[in-house]
This record gives C-alpha cells, structure tokens and sequence, in this order.
C-alpha cells in the first residue's frame, strides 16, 4: 500500500486534461488519410479504391469520393501511393450530419481540361 | 406573458439544471467485433476518468439519457434495438460509433443492416475503427449540444415555440 502510494506520487495525474486542453497523446492516434488533389491522377484513384477495403474509397466521374466513416484508418492507401497520400492528423470526426463525412476529392487529370 | 407560459419556461429551465448535472450512457452492441467496447470501456479507466465530466455508464435502458450504439446493426438484433430504444426516457439521443455502425464495413446482407440509422433514428455519427477514447470523448461533447438542442424544442404548451 505505501509503495502504491509513492509510485502515484512519483508519476503524478495521469488523467488526460481534454477537452479543457489539448491531448499530445492524440498526435499517436491512427488518423484517416488526407489526399492531395494536384497529384491525384485517374490511374492514382483507381489503384486507391482498389487497395481501400473498408469501401471508403470510390470514383464518380472526374471525383474520388472519401467517406471518412466508413474509414477504418488502415493506411492501406497511404502504402498504394505515398507520394499522393498522408495521414491527415484528424480525429475530433464527431458530428451530427452524415453527409459531413464524405468528401469529393477532384482527380487532378480532369481538373486541367 | 401569461401563467402558462411562465409554468413552461420554470419547466424548461427546471429540464436545463437537471441536463447540467449528468449524463446517462446505455450501450447498446449489435454485433460488433468488440474493439469499440474495448475503448468504450477505457472511458472509465484513470487516463480519461469519464466521470469527471459527468458521464455515467448505466445498465438500465430507462435510466439513460445517450444510446452508444456499436456494430453493424445485426437483423437479429431489430426488435432488442428497437425496445431499448423505446425505452428510454426523452429527450435522448442515439449516437453511433464506429465504422460498422456507419456503414463501413458491412454491405447490406440477409444478417446485417450495415448501418445503425437503419435501425435507429441516429444524431451523432462517431468515425474510427474503433474510435479511440479521445474520438468518443469527442462525439459525447457532440452528442451533450444535440441534446441540449432537443431540449430546447421540448413543447408544453399549445402554441409554445421553445
């Protein structure tokens, strides 16, 4: 019981402080990708939505539609394409419409015509 | 203003102190793969002590005020999703976390839904597989302003515009 005691001392509060303040463990937490749009071919896409198996991923004309809900933030895209995708760091995702999970994210081909 | 009107607002703002105390979790699992409990769970743990903002888990459908809702929405789950549901007291809010509850990783079959808004009338939406007890302190701070909202459209009286 003493030693219990002096180890909490020793290592103080450990209990988080959010939401009054940010949280640095938050930085470690697996986060859905972040695409860049200007390197986001339609051959790009294409290898993305294949390599996605949450079906996140999927292609309207001249779009990639990412739903981050359905996101399971494997980082399965971000392996397929490095060089187009990257963890976004997002993770306060909460909200109370559905529709502001998805996104539509331009191919970069079609934009320039 | 006449007596009704005031006997409405007392009520109103009787209903706000009381929402300003605490908040009653039920969790309601359809089928998930237990991942999205397991970080439920870390709630209470020391590292996020839920109670220190309020939040209570409680097993009582009748007692809960939030309806953390998990899983893919399994079709042999309909009518216990739909009772629990029933069964708590208004205004409540159902919340569904993570990915399966919104619709990410199971299509629609003869077993499962594939989404929890299927099932039940859904106000806040939880993305993560699972979401991490930081993500679900989040969407609880989400899911205590949609409250709030619903409480203020609470109506007493004929003509009472909240």
């Amino acid at each position: 019981m003493p030693l219990w005691f002096a180890r909490g001392l020793r290592r103080g509060v450990v209990t988080t402080r959010y939401p009054d303040r940010p949280e640095p463990a938050a930085a470690l937490l697996p986060t859905p990708p972040a695409f860049r749009p200007s390197l986001l071919t339609a051959q790009v896409a294409e290898r993305l939505v294949q390599a996605c198996p949450s079906a996140a991923l999927r292609l309207s004309e001249a779009a990639m539609i990412f739903d981050a809900g359905a996101c399971t933030a494997c980082g399965r895209c971000a392996e397929a394409a490095p060089h187009a995708v990257a963890a976004s760091g997002e993770w306060e995702l909460a909200t109370t419409a559905r529709s502001a999970l998805i996104k539509e994210i331009p191919l970069a081909g079609e934009a320039r015509q | 203003m006449n007596e009704e009107e005031a006997a409405a607002r007392r009520l109103r703002e009787a209903i706000a102190t009381q929402f300003g105390r605490s908040l009653h979790i039920r969790t309601l699992d359809t089928g998930s793969c237990a991942a999205c409990e397991q970080e439920i769970r870390l709630l209470s743990a020391p590292h996020y002590d839920l109670h220190r903002l309020g939040f209570f888990f409680t097993p009582a459908p009748r007692h809960a005020d939030l309806l953390l809702v998990t899983g893919p929405a399994i079709r042999a789950f309909d009518v216990a999703a739909r009772k629990t549901y029933e069964a708590m007291p208004g205004p409540k809010v159902v919340v569904a976390t993570g990915a399966c509850a919104l619709g990410g990783v199971y299509p629609e079959d003869r077993f499962v839904h594939g989404e929890v808004a299927k099932v039940l009338p859904v106000d806040v939406w939880i993305p993560g597989c699972p979401p991490s007890p930081l993500a679900l302190l989040h969407g609880l701070g989400v899911a205590v302003g949609r409250l709030a909202e619903k409480a203020r459209e609470l109506t007493f009286t004929v003509g009472d515009a909240g």
